[in-house]
């Protein structure tokens, strides 16, 4: 089977700083990758590079068998994204939003005005369809991210902590959406630092630090390799540069 | 009315369609656009803004009946002479600067959107389509502002001039609008050339303050300056030395094509308004364009987060921290009350919102004391002096107008966006509230009493010499006691600790009637006494207590007397 995002060696630098220091990954269709790293380690770098926000990257990156600095548009037409920050215009209305949205994949207007009403009703947005999202919670305003990045019915999905501010039943139905997708032969690039969730949605693993990938493999490969730790310990093994416990002993010991 | 006007920037779909660009994604971008516009607040409610509950609505009609309203002022100088080459070298400064100052703060929030970087780019947009978008969309945005702010002219002129005088007009008008989206531009770069990104916001509002303050000054100035230009017959001749003036060149581009005086002057004007405007625009789009879109999305981007952390050491400021020290040794007794004049200190030194509440009422404060100077006859500054000497009631009026900004900073203090950041105050043993509001207070007088009250104090000692001492003392005395007082009256909340929402006109009502009042019931009392300076002792005396007895109130409000709000 043919990789359905490939990336060959990118690199990326701000200024001096060496974000990323080659990149090597191949994605397969239907599967469900869990990105994961250290604050800093490039993780976002990566996320906007297959989004088309960075375009100054070296290397290479194909998507679908396209290579993206030939032609971005037709990759961002497979692609969903799903941003970190709850980015959106709030003085729209979520309908005219995700209408908005939908215009810019070129979705028939019959079929987008059907698909925001449903998908909003399934996050129990119905009643502030209509409303400002200038006073919606955070959480309320990252299912309205969520939503505007399936609305198209993308082949990829690339989520950037697409469950920052949601509640239980929330997270809920957003991993039971990751796994439905990945049955249907979507793939999903799931970025994230919450171990927990990661461990559970993704049945492969990507860890990166310091802009290169130092782990790769599904979970149980992982644990495997690591003494049967959970992803959480191996993730601090492999890019605390110091125990943790003892940064924790400091932390006590400044009492004294 | 967004729609007739998404209707008229479409209607060259054909010549559209033929760049390269979407026809379908510009009419979605563009609409979704204007209608933002529409529900955001334009640049002089930003300033003047009092949050309502309500969201915006309509903001374009707003907008544009607010440039129509300044626009207004673009006819003092057409009455001013009957000499055209003057009248609309006046106009064109005036309409340049104007133009530039109200489209300067609406460039963060419009024309230069970061989030379109995330929430565009990653669609299939073409960067024609992207670009295209973005240029109708500040056409229409520019527009909206100058053609209104250009009408009160317009109507004048052609009771006045021969109609196609008002035509040249119409057509030199969009050529001194690019001007002043070059001289944004400029101005854009040089902001970040000096400073970094993540600063450039609070300089685009402090341009802001600045904006609002010189509107109001000029609305305040410009009639009255206006009769002294009269009765001088003021003229601008034709020099060639005055090419160097953009606003001229307009002036005489008019002059050549509507009295077709074609001197070597008035054509090399006319070439450079239509030429150099198109050079600039040209040189925005080719080089400067590019370059500040890519630093301004630096503004909001993780990209800055990861490499100013970075770069940016933190220097322990050696100078400043002992005189910071020291002044809170010397006026806070207590640990709460250190908190709250420190907190006070900082947030409001550094808190944008803050900023943007007190600053422009300094300006209008100052912009009231210049007029009050006016007021006295005498035009040199000897005799300003000599008037003062004769007068001290202008000293005392000065000192209680400076008391204006600290009671506005006062009606600012217990307000924040961030006020659920004051879950501190609450989770925190506290035993006297007051101790807090007290130190909060102390700060805010510090801040913005010390300095112009100083001032007023040693011009006061200096032309009333230091018999004047007990009217000056007075002054202060009863201002500490004003504030106090209104402390007293209207705090019952944390420093920051109210939503801004949550102020409701009502209150706002009744603070301003407070700080209106009191100070000219304390101050007229003062007036009446002034020239006798045993009263005026004894006066200082009474209020000297009040102040220790309301000051002591304030420090020990208790639990009792504060909303708590979380």
């Amino acid at each position: 089977m043919e990789a359905i995002i490939q990336l060959n060696g990118v690199f990326k630098n701000y200024g001096v700083k060496k974000v990323l220091k080659g990149i090597y990954l191949n994605i397969y269709p239907g599967q469900v990758i869990g990105y994961i790293g250290p604050n800093g380690a490039g993780k976002s770098t990566t996320v906007k590079i297959l989004t088309g926000l960075i375009t100054d990257y070296d290397g290479e990156v194909l998507i679908g068998g396209i290579d993206l600095k030939q032609d971005p548009i037709a990759i961002k037409r497979k692609i969903g994204y799903v941003p970190e920050l709850a980015e959106l215009y709030d003085v729209l209305t979520p309908r005219e939003f995700l209408g908005f949205m939908a215009n810019l994949y070129e979705l028939p207007t019959t079929v987008a005005a059907e698909r925001i009403e449903k998908m909003l009703a399934a996050f129990g947005l119905q009643e502030v369809i209509d409303a400002r999202m200038e006073t919606f919670s955070k959480g309320m305003k990252q299912k309205v991210l969520i939503t505007s990045g399936i609305l198209h019915n993308p082949e990829i999905l690339i989520l950037d902590e697409p469950l920052s501010g949601l509640d239980a039943n929330s997270v809920i139905i957003v991993k039971e959406l990751i796994s439905k997708l990945a049955k249907e032969g979507k793939t999903v690039f799931y970025c994230s630092h919450m171990m927990d969730v990661v461990e559970k949605v993704s049945d492969r693993i990507v860890l990166i630090h310091e802009g290169v990938v130092i782990a790769d493999g599904t979970i149980e490969e992982l644990k495997q390799q690591k003494g049967n730790a959970s992803l959480e310990n191996i993730f601090s093994q492999l890019t605390a540069t110091e125990s943790l416990n003892k940064a924790a002993d400091h932390l006590i010991s400044a009492f004294e | 009315m967004n729609r007739l006007l998404v209707h008229i920037l479409l209607s060259p779909r054909f010549f559209y369609r033929k760049l390269g660009v979407n026809i379908a994604q510009l009419k979605a971008i563009l609409s979704t656009k204007l209608l933002m516009d529409e529900r955001r607040p334009n640049s002089l409610q930003q300033v003047q803004q009092k949050k309502s509950d309500k969201p915006t609505k309509a903001s374009t009609l707003g907008t544009m009946i607010m440039a129509a309203f300044l626009g207004i002022v673009f006819i003092f100088p057409l009455l001013l002479t009957n000499d055209h080459l003057t009248q609309f070298t006046l106009f064109f400064t005036l309409l340049v600067f104007f133009l530039s100052m109200m489209l300067i703060t609406d460039f963060t929030s419009v024309l230069i959107e970061v989030r379109d970087n995330l929430i565009i780019l990653p669609k299939p947009v073409n960067e024609k389509t992207f670009l295209l978008a973005r240029l109708l969309h500040i056409i229409a945005h520019v527009s909206k502002i100058v053609l209104p702010m250009c009408l009160p002219s317009f109507i004048y002129l052609s009771f006045n001039i021969k109609w196609h005088g008002v035509i040249v007009l119409m057509l030199l008008i969009p050529f001194s609008t690019l001007l002043s989206i070059f001289i944004i531009n400029m101005v854009y770069l040089i902001i970040l050339k000096i400073t970094t990104p993540e600063k450039f916001k609070t300089i685009i509002s402090y341009i802001q303050i600045v904006f609002s303050i010189v509107v109001y000054g000029s609305y305040q100035l410009l009639p009255r300056l206006m009769k002294d230009v009269i009765s001088n017959q003021f003229i601008i001749p034709q020099k060639s030395i005055l090419l160097f003036c953009p606003p001229y060149w307009f002036a005489g581009g008019w002059l050549f094509l509507y009295e077709q005086h074609f001197t070597p002057i008035l054509f090399s004007a006319f070439l450079l308004s239509i030429l150099i405007p198109i050079l600039c625009i040209w040189l925005v789009i080719k080089y400067f364009a590019p370059a500040f879109t890519a630093k301004l999305s630096l503004i909001s981007g993780s990209v800055t987060d990861e490499i100013s952390t970075l770069h940016k050491k933190v220097l322990p400021n050696k100078k400043s921290r002992p005189f910071k020290e020291q002044l809170v040794n010397i006026l806070t007794n207590t640990n709460m009350q250190r908190m709250g004049f420190l907190h006070t200190w900082y947030m409001t030194a550094r808190s944008r919102d803050f900023k943007m509440k007190v600053y422009p009422s300094i300006g209008y404060v100052i912009v009231l004391l210049v007029l009050s100077l006016f007021k006295i006859k005498q035009r040199n500054f000897a005799a300003i002096v000599d008037s003062l000497k004769v007068d001290i009631s202008y000293i005392i009026t000065g000192m209680y107008f400076s008391g204006f900004i600290l009671l506005i900073a006062l009606g600012q203090l217990k307000i924040s966006a961030k006020w659920k950041a004051s879950w501190i105050y609450y989770t925190t043993p506290i035993t006297t509230p007051g101790n807090i509001i007290n130190g909060a207070v102390k700060a805010l007088i510090i801040k913005f009493f010390a300095i112009p009250g100083l001032i007023v104090f040693i011009v006061g000692i200096t032309v009333g010499g230091i018999a004047q001492l007990p009217n000056l003392l007075l002054c202060i005395s009863n201002q500490l006691f004003i504030t106090y007082l209104i402390a007293y009256l209207s705090i019952n909340m944390f420093p920051f600790s109210e939503d801004e929402l949550s102020n409701q006109r009502g209150k706002n009502f009744l603070y301003s009637m407070m700080i209106l009042l009191i100070p000219v019931c304390i101050g007229g009392m003062h007036y009446l006494f002034y020239n006798n300076i045993p009263i005026v002792i004894i006066m200082l005396c009474l209020s000297a207590i009040a102040v220790w007895l309301v000051h002591g109130s304030v420090n020990e409000l208790s639990w009792s007397k504060i909303k708590i709000k979380a």
